[in-house]
């Protein structure tokens, strides 16, 4: 391993942990905004984190090592996932990279929080699993179907090598990458359990599926699983900004270049994430049982990308 | 001639592995006979010693298993030969000895969890009885594997097939077993006879019994082969519509033997797939879109019904559906890449799904074991009785995490890894160049991420609801921990699960290099220490811990009814789902007066539809009998019509005679 691999595995994680609560504090923001609120200021997750790394952590009587063990194998899960797609620089790629790999990583995460829910006999928990889980498999075909696009198109089932073409490439070599985007900006409200989906805001149990599931878990462990959602949002977030627009992005890693990726990519990461808040504010809740129309357009969209590539 | 040295250590090897193959079978064989010995006074020790020798039997055959995949050799032994074409005779190549290899180390973890499993049976001769059909069936599907010739297989095949009939039959006082035997042996005659009618063509084509000999055969009479092997072999992996005996057969039999019908006996007619499919003939390409065709629908299908089941064996089986449906997969895109000359994605195809049985057989009769422990301390199936038991039970409870992990397709474990090996060959096909068959090959892959998902749905509800929260029945919270023979052999197995997930790059550049794979190695290890240093520095917050009841909205105390349930969890994707599932419902009311106005009693009742089991099985039965009533009209007559049948007989035979000559 050289030291531009080693830079890559220390730096990307990293990034994505720190970016994660800015972005969520500042979609909280726009979306304040545009219902007329002043809302939380922007560093408000920030806070909130330290405020749970310094709480007590309540477990329940009935529950088991499951319990205990699922925030770190689901922060740990995410983190390795996040070495997948590169934010600021594109490693010579190695051993990571494939991008089915990378979605079943984050299944993998999901899955330790699923059974976290029902581990305490809880009914909330035990719904905000089964929805979960329920989500999570009606999406599932419309992720692989993204993936499968985007290899189609770039040849490629490596995420660095995939932004490595694209940079090489201008901004009009694959015009069919608008249609992997809006899917991949569908996938990415899915995963991260966003209005029309779900309500991030909310614990009522007609809307809550993510919120329900994490309801037994509290002071740090809830910091963890807090950050573990906030790393699979700004992961995704860089999936799709990179996939559609990629410049900015440092082939290889060197001082100034490194600093000057990671702003470009904190503004781009910024941007994408007033969009997903105005989206939100836009949309009402889609009632659960309509989801799967919701799905849908994502994997048409990807499928007509591969019809237009095969009929290229 | 030029290394003397070099082919004598051949030849010895070749020896070494011919001796351990009789050793060992001639051991199973003993393991079978030896619990019969003293019938009428069956004795405790005569059977302990059968599972001691049928342990060694296993394990010899195991090794010389091994030695002839390690070395690459190709050994051909004749048992006896009736006539030069009629013989039992074996063939020791790579391909079936990986087979060999599977059933011989996973019925060795099997006989070790029998050993104190089979103690609590009640009666004494149905523990003989247990020890040696056990033995005779691992026998049975030994031999078939190894077998050379069709007439050998045949033999075998059916061997095993009437070994496991009566394994299955062992509670035969429930009527659920009866219903469950009869559904057995009904289907896997019919398989049986589409078998048979398949190697009676391959013999009227080539003249020869030997199984590499089919190669050459016209191209009408190759693809009539193919659907009657299709069927035959079908039918007793439980493709999707010739399934239905595998969930009743499973559930009703005793765990050992499910555990070995789920891990093994399935691998069976996969073997016979890939032999003739892939080694002997020459394959179409609409034989793979049939492979992928069928592959896929029931990989969906097979869990999306196992999703819905709360009797944890059934379910189990269901999911045995979906992963041989997944294996089909393999098989068939391999057969799609190879017809187009895609190498390196025919290859993918061929290796995953290899690896995918082999993956399987770990997996699933691991889960089948912790199952069959389950169910023996809590004395139901019903997993909505269960609930809270890694408490009661946490080593079961933890390897059967591992095998639902493993089942769920979730890295680093191997099921991921070999189904991985599939998705890539998907998402690398874009070389095919045929847009029609490519966009075919999308909907599968559609069909297969689902199933991958769903399968992950399915185990979390599996082990959330049986070993979670609290438990839902007097029986789930008296339960015990199994015995420690009951936990090292689905330990061993667990263990497996663990070692082929993280070095499966590693095992399959071995085999083959140049995949287009992931290591997952690294990501093994990185997840590990990421682990490990988050635990470390919550530590270093000394947050303090404190325990109290689950917060239930100011309730004073909740009990195990208020948990979420087995169907409730399963109820969203159910509801997605319902076009599949074909809920019935019927609704009867009676009256006492004519105007329809006073009620007298009423009935409703809501359940799913057999949709293949009313659909289709009972029309086919329902033909078959109006024939046989039919024919059996023809008998009740008087003298004339009979004199009438010989008379027509007579003329049919003299212008049959007469047109022969």
């Amino acid at each position: 391993m050289n030291w531009n691999t080693a830079v890559y595995i220390v730096m990307n994680p990293l990034f994505a942990l720190v970016l994660s609560p800015l972005v969520l504090g500042l979609i909280k923001t726009v979306k304040a905004r545009i219902q007329g609120r002043p809302g939380p200021p922007v560093l408000q997750q920030y806070y909130q984190l330290r405020k749970l790394f310094h709480k007590e952590i309540v477990y329940s009587e009935d529950s088991s090592f499951i319990v205990r063990l699922g925030p770190y194998l689901g922060i740990a899960f995410m983190l390795t996932a996040s070495l997948f797609v590169p934010m600021v620089f594109i490693p010579q790629t190695g051993w990571f990279g494939n991008i089915i790999l990378f979605f079943y990583l984050m299944i993998t995460a999901k899955f330790f929080m699923v059974l976290g829910g029902l581990d305490a006999g809880s009914t909330f928990g035990g719904m905000g699993s089964s929805r979960e889980m329920t989500v999570s498999s009606i999406i599932e075909p419309v992720t692989i179907m993204s993936c499968a696009a985007l290899a189609f198109v770039l040849k490629t089932t490596s995420i660095p090598e995939m932004f490595r073409t694209l940079l090489a490439g201008s901004i009009f070599s694959y015009p069919t990458l608008i249609l992997v985007g809006i899917s991949l900006f569908i996938i990415l409200i899915v995963e991260s359990a966003r209005v029309p989906v779900d309500n991030p805001e909310t614990h009522l149990e007609l809307t809550m599926i993510h919120e329900a599931m994490i309801l037994e878990q509290s002071g740090p462990k809830l910091a963890l699983v807090e950050l573990a959602s906030g790393v699979r949002q700004t992961v995704l977030m860089a999936l799709l900004i990179n996939v559609t627009f990629p410049w900015g992005l440092a082939g290889l890693a060197g001082c100034a270049s490194l600093l000057l990726a990671a702003v470009t990519m904190a503004v781009k990461m910024l941007i994408l994430a007033a969009t997903v808040g105005l989206f939100e504010s836009l949309l009402a809740k889609i009632r659960f049982f309509r989801l799967p129309d919701f799905f849908m357009i994502a994997l048409f969209l990807s499928f007509i990308t591969i019809v237009f590539e095969l009929l290229r | 001639m030029d290394f003397p040295e070099f082919s004598s250590g051949i030849e010895d090897k070749e020896a070494v592995v011919q001796s351990l193959f009789w050793v060992g079978g001639a051991l199973c064989l003993v393991a079978t006979i030896l619990p019969l010995v003293l019938l009428f006074r069956p004795s405790r020790l005569l059977r302990q010693a059968a599972l001691w020798v049928l342990l060694a039997g296993t394990g010899a055959i195991s090794a010389a298993a091994i030695l002839v995949i390690s070395r690459s050799l190709d050994l051909h032994l004749t048992l006896l030969s009736i006539t030069p074409q009629l013989a039992l005779s074996f063939r020791l190549d790579k391909l079936s000895c990986f087979f060999v290899v599977i059933i011989g180390a996973v019925s060795f973890c099997a006989v070790i969890y029998s050993i104190t499993y089979i103690a609590h049976y009640k009666s004494e001769r149905s523990k003989q009885f247990l020890t040696s059909g056990l033995a005779f069936f691992i026998l049975a599907m030994l031999l078939v594997v190894a077998s050379s010739t069709t007439f050998g297989f045949l033999f075998f095949w059916e061997l095993m097939s009437l070994s496991s009939f009566f394994l299955v039959m062992f509670d035969l006082d429930k009527p659920e077993t009866q219903k469950a035997g009869i559904f057995y042996f009904a289907m896997t005659q019919m398989g049986t006879i589409f078998l048979l009618a398949s190697f009676l063509l391959l013999y009227r084509f080539t003249g020869s019994f030997d199984i590499s000999a089919a190669g050459n055969i016209p191209q009408w009479g190759k693809g009539l082969v193919f659907v009657s092997l299709f069927i035959g072999f079908g039918t007793k992996a439980g493709i999707i519509p010739f399934h239905k005996w595998l969930p009743y057969a499973h559930s009703a039999s005793p765990s050992n033997v499910s555990a070995l019908m789920s891990g093994v006996m399935l691998k069976v007619p996969i073997y016979g797939l890939v032999r003739f499919i892939i080694d002997v003939f020459r394959p179409d390409l609409w034989w793979g879109i049939v492979l992928l065709f069928f592959g896929s629908i029931t990989a969906l299908l097979g869990i999306i019904y196992a999703f819905k089941e709360h009797d944890l064996k059934k379910m189990l089986a269901y999911c045995s559906i979906e992963n041989l449906g997944v294996i089909v997969v393999g098989l068939g895109l391999y057969v799609i890449f190879d017809f187009y000359g895609l190498r390196v994605q025919a290859d993918l195809c061929i290796y995953g799904a290899l690896f995918h049985t082999l993956n399987h057989a770990l997996f699933k009769s691991s889960l089948f074991m912790t199952a069959g422990s389950v169910v023996q301390a809590t004395g139901t199936r019903d997993i909505e009785q269960m609930g809270g038991l890694i408490k009661r039970m946490p080593g079961t409870g933890a390897i059967f995490l591992v095998g639902a992990c493993a089942i769920a397709a979730l890295p680093p474990l191997n099921g991921f890894a070999s189904e991985i090996m599939i998705f890539q060959a998907y998402l690398t096909s874009f070389s095919l160049g045929r847009p029609i068959l490519e966009i075919l090959l999308m909907a599968g892959l559609a069909a297969l991420a689902l199933t991958s998902t769903l399968a992950a749905a399915c185990f979390a509800k599996a082990f959330g609801i049986i070993f979670l929260a609290r438990p839902r029945s007097g029986a789930a919270s008296a339960a015990k921990e199994a015995p420690f023979a009951q936990l090292l052999a689905p330990g061993i197995l667990a263990a497996l699960c663990v070692g082929f997930g993280v070095f499966s790059y590693q095992l399959i550049s071995n085999v083959k290099s140049g995949m287009p794979l992931p290591d997952i190695l690294p990501i093994g290890i990185i997840v590990l220490v990421l682990t490990g240093v988050t635990f470390l520095l919550l530590l270093l917050t000394r947050s303090p811990v404190r325990k109290t009841e689950t917060w239930g909205c100011g309730i004073p105390s909740q009990t195990g009814k208020m948990e979420y349930s087995g169907d409730g969890f399963s109820e969203p994707i159910v509801t997605v789902f319902k076009p599949v599932f074909r809920t019935r419902k019927l609704s009867t009311r009676e009256f006492y007066d004519k105007y329809n106005s006073i009620p007298k009693s009423s009935s409703g009742e809501i359940g799913t539809l057999k949709f293949f089991e009313e659909r289709l099985y009972v029309p086919i039965a329902r033909f078959f009998m109006k024939i046989a009533g039919a024919v059996s009209n023809l008998h009740n007559v008087d003298m004339d019509a009979l004199i009438l049948y010989s008379f027509i007989a007579v003329v049919l035979v003299i212008l049959g005679v007469g047109w022969w000559l």
